[in-house]
């Protein structure tokens, strides 16, 4: 897997962002301008987190630092919080999703063989796992709610 | 990074797959949603040399490449999601908080079914979770995403945002109705880190039960808050350690000896 330094981090950011405001600004209500502070701010906090869990001991991936920081700076209370909440609501979640499954897509192309030789398997997998994950938390619930006397 | 071309090819399926839009229609009881991600999916794969010849091996490794960094825009904008509910998601119940680890269960039932179909280093990807984005953002910068262990969780987060919402429906009313589970167990169980799938989950539920549908709703979206929370954490420190060391024992079993070269864990 080739890596890149936080120049190229912060340049590929920044192109994406510009691809995810043009999809915002087609796909949704969100005007072109309007959306471009929430941008800027995902790009800042997407180049810390990812020099954070580049630098910082630990091991930890950047994703988490990532994701942490944006809960962080938009918890109710925090300063400047309701101004990143304000400048989120123009960016879309699904926009963001946008340009990169067309990476994605465009990436796929090249393992297509291992796709459609993995193809129903990995449906009939994903199946299998939606029903763990539910009967999992939902045996849980029930034997919890029971001991606690509320069902 | 200077693949122009490749930027220049991506903004048009971007611009494409915005301009069809989100497209919902019935599907026997379920809704099924087609979104702009999932033609800019499909139109990038049409692209490769089998089919229009567009892109070529360059661009599509450099695309790969691209993938882990690009994720980080959205997992950035899912922070944002999730701090203004904190001060919710701290106040929920014990039984709430405790069957987040339910989750897990997805690896007991994945793992050796994924080692049954002959998977070797994709089971990683597709058996630790149910493969929501910050699974994928997970996988894709510990392995890369053009990795087996990318192609496992490519796998089942393209079934997931297909046919999960539908799925998802389907489920919840037949577990509501077959075993013996209390409708709040299930509401609770409904937050797996996805909204269309708990909205769906938890639709069912409340037409079953109409007069616990409040309860139903509160128990579904704080629990699919609380997911989109700790799902990441759990993935790093639980999930993921655990589907490594049963592929591994699984993997003895069914092969005879401990994986090693590109099978072994990296």
């Amino acid at each position: 897997m080739k890596t890149y330094n936080m120049i190229e981090t912060l340049i590929i950011l920044v192109i994406v962002g510009i691809m995810s405001l043009i999809g915002n600004t087609i796909g949704s209500k969100n005007g072109f301008v309007e959306a471009i502070p929430g941008l800027l701010i995902l790009i800042a906090i997407a180049l810390v987190g990812i020099a954070m869990g580049k630098y910082l001991p630990g091991g930890i991936p950047g994703v988490a630092y990532v994701v942490t920081l944006g809960c962080i700076l938009t918890y109710p209370g925090v300063p400047g919080a309701d101004f990143i909440n304000a400048c989120m609501k123009k960016v879309g979640f699904l926009a963001l999703c946008t340009p990169i499954l067309a990476y994605a897509g465009v990436s796929i192309g090249k393992d297509l063989d291992a796709f459609a030789h993995s193809g129903w398997r990995i449906v009939v997998l994903s199946c299998v796992i939606f029903v763990g994950t539910y009967l999992g938390s939902a045996v849980i619930a029930q034997v919890i709610l029971k001991y606690l006397g509320q069902i | 990074m200077k693949n122009f071309k490749l930027h220049g090819v991506v903004l048009l399926l971007v611009i494409i797959a915005e301009l069809i839009g989100i497209h919902k229609f019935q599907l026997g009881v379920g809704v099924v949603v087609l979104l702009p991600m999932l033609y800019a999916l499909i139109f990038g794969i049409f692209l490769a040399p089998k089919f229009l010849k567009v892109v070529n091996k360059v661009d599509m490794q450099d695309a790969g490449s691209l993938l882990g960094i690009t994720l980080m825009l959205l997992m950035a904008r899912y922070g944002t999601l999730v701090g203004p509910t904190l001060p919710k998601i701290i106040s929920a119940s014990p039984a709430l908080i405790l069957q987040e680890f339910g989750n897990l269960g997805t690896i007991f039932l994945g793992v050796p079914l994924a080692m049954y179909f002959g998977l070797k280093r994709e089971t990683i990807g597709a058996a630790h979770s149910i493969a929501r984005e910050p699974n994928v953002a997970l996988i894709g910068e510990r392995y890369g995403l053009d990795s087996a262990e990318g192609r496992g969780v490519m796998g089942v987060y393209i079934s997931g945002t297909v046919f999960g919402t539908i799925f998802f429906g389907l489920m919840a009313s037949m577990a509501a109705a077959y075993l013996p589970f209390h409708p709040y167990a299930l509401a609770m169980a409904s937050g797996v880190g996805s909204a269309s799938m708990m909205t769906a989950a938890v639709g069912s539920l409340s037409a079953m039960y109409p007069q616990m549908s409040d309860q139903l709703v509160a128990f579904g979206a704080a629990s699919n808050m609380l997911s989109g929370l700790d799902g990441l954490y759990m993935a790093i420190w639980i999930a993921l350690p655990l589907t490594e060391r049963m592929y591994k024992h699984i993997y003895k079993f069914k092969y005879g000896a401990y994986p090693t070269g590109e099978d072994a864990a990296k």
